[in-house]
């Protein structure tokens, strides 16, 4: 959209005249004119124009009313993309909106349709800011407020953050938003907690309490009706059975049929007495019948058992006897057996020493043969251990140390060196004798041969034949000498040592000493032939051999028979312990048996006479039986009598049981009456204790009330709820919708800020953080300073800026705004609001921008198109 | 000729515990003084007897005052004869009320507690069918059938009951017949239970209670004074006014586009009796957040006036409109937010309650709005 004129009527100052601002053009134009042309009211039409609904009156409209009234006429042409457009707004009297196609004058909408089409134009969309961006002078936001407001809103910010977040808000309903938000925070707050939990003290919670604590208290009281009403119910119940029992005829009916049964149950028990003394009387009759009975039976017994018993004892006699002489028969058979055993044993006895004395003779023998032989190895043992020692005795002395001869072969021939060496040393004597001379020459009497040669050593003395004497002394070789002594003495003391003359001889004693010990290991190993235990044991095995063989006293006989001999005893042996065996066995058998017979016969005898000590003497048997049987018949007589009389009582007896249970039955009916009356008064006594209670406390009422204050509770905790709901989901919205604006706007906006705080502050940049959109620093004269107060001229600047950058955002989403400032740079200086003209003017080159101003010499330089008012008066 | 009064369910003693203290207090003083306000009536109308048909007492127990205070109210009546009949409140289960009222009653009292004919006068039989426990479960009033009286005698019935049940479950047992005057040959019969006044039959009436306690009935307190001319002709029943509190409801219909605040005050009752007054109001129809809020507006600021003013519009329908949420803001992120919850109040995918609490956030926020601008 583009703004191409604006004409107005009718407002403030101009009242009954008008002015008019044509050929509004694209970039940059400015309307400079001193206060008080009617610049600011220019402003105020036009923004009334586009927001102020032609039939309402808000403070805004009637602040564009002249003093002396009137009906002020706001139009404005404009462009499109839908092409060129007139909008023309009246207030108060013919209060009307038109749109119109500018260039035809055609009529497009009117009234409330020219209020939609104006809508449409300012609205970017539903969730976008307005189409028009305004910045006044000294104010950034484009609401109206109060000065004090203002203050607020200042201090508020004073951070570039939230300059440039309030613009932003401010576009996308930030303070209304805010005090939205505030608002519904508040209420809801009064009622819960940040985490939504009833808020103690709060009303919800009070009422969450009321409504629990009536809750319980209606519970209790509830209970306490019903238990009224119960009580009640009790008593009704508990006064109608008294009056069924509690009467007096009911009570002598009780007692009379009481008495009744009473006399009945004492006759019965009468009765009963004479009954008992019948029959204990025949009891005893019978007790006396049955013992003459068992006497009688008794003796008869008695008898019969006497005389089996006779008989009985004189069978155990002869059994016993024969027993008896059964038993003596087998002792006598033990007793031969036993002779038998023991003359066999004593023949095995001798026989076995028989034998062994053969035996000790036959190893005598033996022993003998071998002593012979032990006795010729001995002495063979002993000549070879003797020839051994001596053997040994040469050994030793033969024997040289180990090493020995090889020192000594060391020590000849170091001496040879020695020698050889002194003798190299020495001057030689050497003639050759001429023709004729030979020998001539001796030393110490030995002729020197032709061409013989002598060391020299010492002094020397030559004959010379014919000649003289001649002495020569050979100088000494001291060192070699002196050796040669030492070398000398060594081999002395060695040859010493071993006891020979020369090394040879040490040899030859080697080999010797070699050939005896081998003969040595010969002669041990036939004294081992001879004695290979050692001489000791063999001397021992003969002395053993000495006793064998003296032992013998007997001349060995024939071994075989003697065996074969014993081999016989033996078997004869086993045969008669067998045969003693068995008769002991038979001989136990029939001492048992006599023992048994033996008892059985005294126990029988011991019976017969005990029986007949009890039947006295035998004379009397026959008259005491006879008593006896009078007694049983007599006693007999007498029960059947005792028992006749029981019979005639028991005929005419009274049930008394039944008379018992009858009078119990009838006692604990009126005892149980008398106990129930009781009971029940007492307990009606108690209840009505109880219902007095409670009905003088009015219980219903009070449960009643507690009823109607509990639902009244309940209501106001639902109340309560709800608002909770509503108010946490309108916050709920608020947010959400702030939030998504600010996502929307905020970093978008703030993209396109940058490179216009570049613009404006060369010598200093902003720097925002990418995540928090928080402004981190301002660099300046390569000083990082850190964001603080910001000055008013820097704030304003930032507010256009912000607008600017809005206005690119919407260009770039196709909805190119027009930007009018009113006044807009009142604190800035002029460096910087050339600066900012730098600015416009980039960003003029997309973008429509009208300036209002006072400030005519600032804004000369500003360039852009220089816009006139001129006076104008509305066709109609 | 006999003329008496006829009331019934006093309910003397009934908390009104839902209703504000400093109200309760009123409220339960106004039942107090209905006794002076029926025996004045009684004696302007030169009737001697007052019948109570039921339900004097709102419990079975009621407290010692009430009890005391009301047999002193109504002995400090001299000429007037006050019959008393057990209701289902005040049946003849509480032994402890009637017994005592039988022991402390003044001289102008009478208990029709038996079902036994009562002689008012010569010729005039009062039988009574009183409650024998809250839920009897049989017409008590069968018995007047066969009660016998002299010839020429004026017979009023006296009984406490529905004539009509409303019950589900076929419990009518203890229905009195609607005929009952008819069939036992009555000449009047005198009902209580039923709170609003009602004619059943020229003979038969519920007078009403003489000072309502619900908003159900939506009439003010009356009595009737009855005159029977002879035995055999037809009463003449008069309602009279016995009322000191009104309780109301007043139905306010709305239209969308309406201004429901100016069409209520044309509703609303004159100054002086607004104390007296207990007013319900049932908004219905549809309106607009502005004028929501401006009736809401007005009924917080009239209802000091009154003894009790409760608007319920869960009945009224608030529409929103683009304009309306105009006010709230014309773009950006608040009217977004507004926006939001408009489509979510018209959801049909969300639960009724879901739909009503955006609705009602909207609201708010519309008034947040208001009050902000």
């Amino acid at each position: 959209m583009k703004l191409t004129a604006l004409r107005l009527h009718n407002v403030r100052r101009f009242a009954g005249t008008g002015v008019r601002i044509e050929n509004i053009g694209d970039g940059i134009n400015v309307l400079c004119a001193a206060n008080e042309h009617g610049k600011s009211t220019c402003f105020d039409a036009l923004h009334a124009l586009f927001f102020q609904p032609h039939t309402g009156t808000p403070g805004s409209v009637q602040a564009l009313r002249p003093y002396s009234g009137g009906n002020p006429l706001v139009e404005a042409d404009l462009t499109t993309a839908d092409g060129a457009f007139r909008l023309t707004k009246q207030f108060y009297g013919g209060r009307r909106a038109q749109v119109r196609e500018r260039d035809s004058g055609r009529l497009i909408a009117q009234a409330d349709e020219a209020e939609r089409f104006i809508s449409a134009l300012v609205k970017g969309g539903i969730s976008g800011p307005a189409g028009l961006l305004w910045v006044r002078q000294g104010v950034t936001g484009i609401e109206r407020r109060a000065k004090a407001e203002d203050e607020t809103e200042r201090r508020a910010r004073e951070t570039v953050l939230t300059s440039v977040q309030g613009e932003v808000e401010a576009l996308t309903g930030g303070r209304r938003m805010t005090e939205a938000l505030a608002a519904c925070e508040e209420e809801l707050l009064r009622l819960v907690t940040a985490t939504g939990r009833p808020k103690t003290g709060g009303p919800y919670a009070s009422a969450i309490d009321e409504s629990e604590q009536l809750a319980e208290q209606e519970r209790r009281l509830g209970a306490e009706v019903a238990d009224l009403r119960a009580a009640l119910d009790r008593r009704r119940t508990i006064r109608v059975r008294l009056a069924e029992i509690d009467t007096p005829e009911m009570a002598r009916e009780r007692q009379a049929a009481l008495a009744e049964a009473e006399a009945e149950l004492s006759a019965a028990k009468a009765q009963a007495e004479s009954l008992k003394a019948a029959e204990s009387k025949a009891a005893l009759a019978l007790n006396r019948r049955v013992s003459a009975e068992q006497a009688l039976s008794g003796f008869r017994q008695a008898l019969a058992r006497f005389a089996s018993l006779r008989d009985a004892e004189a069978g155990a006699a002869q059994e016993r006897d024969a027993a008896r002489a059964r038993h003596q028969g087998a002792a006598g058979v033990v007793r031969e057996a036993a002779t038998a055993v023991e003359s066999a044993e004593r023949e095995e006895r001798e026989q076995r020493d028989l034998l062994a004395r053969l035996e000790r003779a036959l190893r005598a023998q033996e022993a003998a043969r071998r002593l012979a032989t032990a006795r010729d190895s001995e002495r063979e043992a002993q000549a070879t251990r003797e020839q051994i020692e001596r053997m040994e005795a040469t050994l030793k002395s033969l024997i040289l140390p180990a090493g020995k001869i090889a020192e000594l072969e060391e020590i000849d021939g170091q001496l040879l060196q020695l020698q050889a060496r002194a003798e190299a040393r020495a001057p030689h004597l050497r003639i050759d004798y001429a023709a004729g001379a030979e020998g001539g020459i001796s030393i110490a009497g030995v002729m020197l041969a032709q061409a013989e040669e002598r060391p020299l050593a010492g002094t020397t003395q030559i004959e010379i034949a014919a000649i003289g004497r001649l002495t020569v002394t050979a100088p000494q070789a001291e060192e070699d000498d002196r050796s040669l002594a030492r070398a000398k003495a060594k081999r002395k003391t060695l040859l010493d040592e071993l006891q020979v003359d020369s090394l040879a001889a040490a040899r030859q004693r080697e080999v010797q000493a070699r050939d005896l010990k081998a003969d040595l290991d010969l002669a041990r190993r036939r004294l081992q032939l001879f004695a290979p235990g050692g001489l000791a044991a063999l001397q021992e095995q003969i002395a053993r051999l000495e006793a064998e063989a003296a032992s013998a006293d007997e001349v060995p006989a024939d071994l075989d028979a003697a065996s074969r001999q014993l081999g016989t005893v033996e078997a004869r042996v086993g045969a008669v312990r067998e045969a003693a065996r068995a008769a002991q066995a038979r001989t136990e058998t029939s001492a048992s048996a006599l023992v048994e017979a033996e008892r059985h016969a005294a126990g029988l005898s011991s019976a017969l006479a005990a029986l007949a000590e009890s039947l006295g003497p035998e004379t009397q048997w026959r008259g005491r039986e006879e008593r006896l049987a009078a007694e049983h018949a007599e006693t007999n007589l007498a029960w059947r009598a005792a028992q006749r009389q029981v019979e005639e009582l028991a005929a005419r007896r009274i049930d008394l049981a039944a008379a018992e249970a009858r009078q119990l039955r009838l006692r604990s009916v009126m005892d149980a009456a008398r106990e129930e009356i009781t009971r029940l008064r007492e307990e009606a006594a108690g209840l009505d204790g109880r219902i007095q209670t409670r009905t003088e406390t009015a219980i219903e009422e009070a449960w009643q009330e507690t009823r109607d204050r509990l639902a009244q509770a309940q209501r106001r905790t639902a109340v309560l709820a709800r608002e909770v709901a509503i108010l946490t989901r309108l916050r709920g919205a608020l947010e959400a919708a702030r939030s998504q604006a600010r996502d929307h706007y905020f970093a978008p906006v703030l993209q396109e800020l940058c490179p216009l705080l570049g613009l404006l502050f060369d010598d200093a940049s902003v720097t925002f953080d990418e995540d928090t959109l928080l402004p981190r620093s301002v660099l300046r004269n390569g000083l990082d300073e850190q964001v603080g107060v910001l000055s008013g001229g820097m704030r304003e600047q930032l507010a256009i800026l912000t607008r600017l950058a809005f206005a690119r955002l919407l260009a770039k989403g196709g909805q190119p705004t027009p930007v009018i400032l009113d006044d807009a740079l009142v604190y800035s200086d002029d460096d910087r609001i050339e600066k900012m003209f730098d600015a416009l003017h980039r960003q003029a080159s997309a973008q429509q921008v009208i300036v209002f101003s006072c400030r005519q010499r600032a804004f000369a330089r500003l360039g852009g198109r220089v816009l006139r008012m001129e006076p104008w008066q509305p066709e109609h | 000729m006999v003329r008496f009064l006829h009331s019934a369910d006093l309910h003397l003693g009934k908390p009104f515990g839902s209703m504000p203290d400093e109200l309760r207090g009123r409220l339960r003083e106004a039942r107090h003084t209905v006794l002076d306000r029926l025996a004045a009536q009684a004696r302007t109308a030169a009737a001697e007897t007052i019948l109570l048909a039921g339900d004097v007492f709102d419990t079975e127990t009621p407290s010692p005052a009430v009890l005391r205070q009301a047999l002193a109210a109504m002995a400090g009546h001299d000429g007037v004869r006050w019959i008393l009949l057990p209701g289902n409140h005040d049946s003849l289960a509480a032994e402890a009320l009637w017994a005592g009222l039988a022991t402390s009653r003044p001289a102008n009292v009478v208990l029709a507690t038996e079902p036994a004919p009562v002689r008012l006068a010569d010729d005039v039989v009062l039988l009574p069918a009183p409650c024998t426990t809250r839920r009897p479960g049989r017409d008590l009033t069968e018995w007047l059938d066969g009660a016998a009286t002299p010839p020429g005698t004026i017979r009023i019935g006296f009984a406490h009951g529905a004539v009509q049940s409303f019950s589900e479950d076929g419990g009518a047992g203890d229905v009195i017949a609607p005929d009952r005057a008819t069939r036992a040959g009555l000449d009047y019969l005198a009902l209580g239970d039923w709170h609003g006044q009602m004619r059943i039959g020229p003979r038969t009436w519920y007078s009403g209670a003489p000072e309502p306690d619900r908003f159900k009935h939506d009439a003010s307190g009356r009595a009737l004074l009855v005159t029977i001319p002879a035995a055999g002709t037809e009463p003449v029943v008069e309602p009279i006014e016995t009322g000191s509190f009104d309780w109301r409801t007043l139905v306010l219909d709305c239209l969308a586009g309406d201004e429901p605040g100016a069409h209520l005050a044309a509703l609303l009752p004159a100054g002086p009796a607004r104390r007296q007054t207990l007013l319900r109001i049932l908004a219905t129809g549809r309106t607009r957040p502005p004028a929501r809020a401006r009736l809401e507006a007005d009924i917080k600021a009239i209802a000091p006036e009154f003894a009790l003013l409760q608007l319920e519009a869960q009945e009224l329908v608030t529409e929103c409109e683009s304009e309306d949420l105009d006010q709230i803001d014309h773009a950006g992120a608040l009217r977004q937010a507004a926006d939001m919850l408009l489509a979510e109040s018209r959801d049909d995918g969300r639960s009724s309650g879901e739909r009503e609490v955006a609705r009602e956030a909207l609201m708010r926020l519309f008034s947040y709005c208001a009050t902000a601008s």
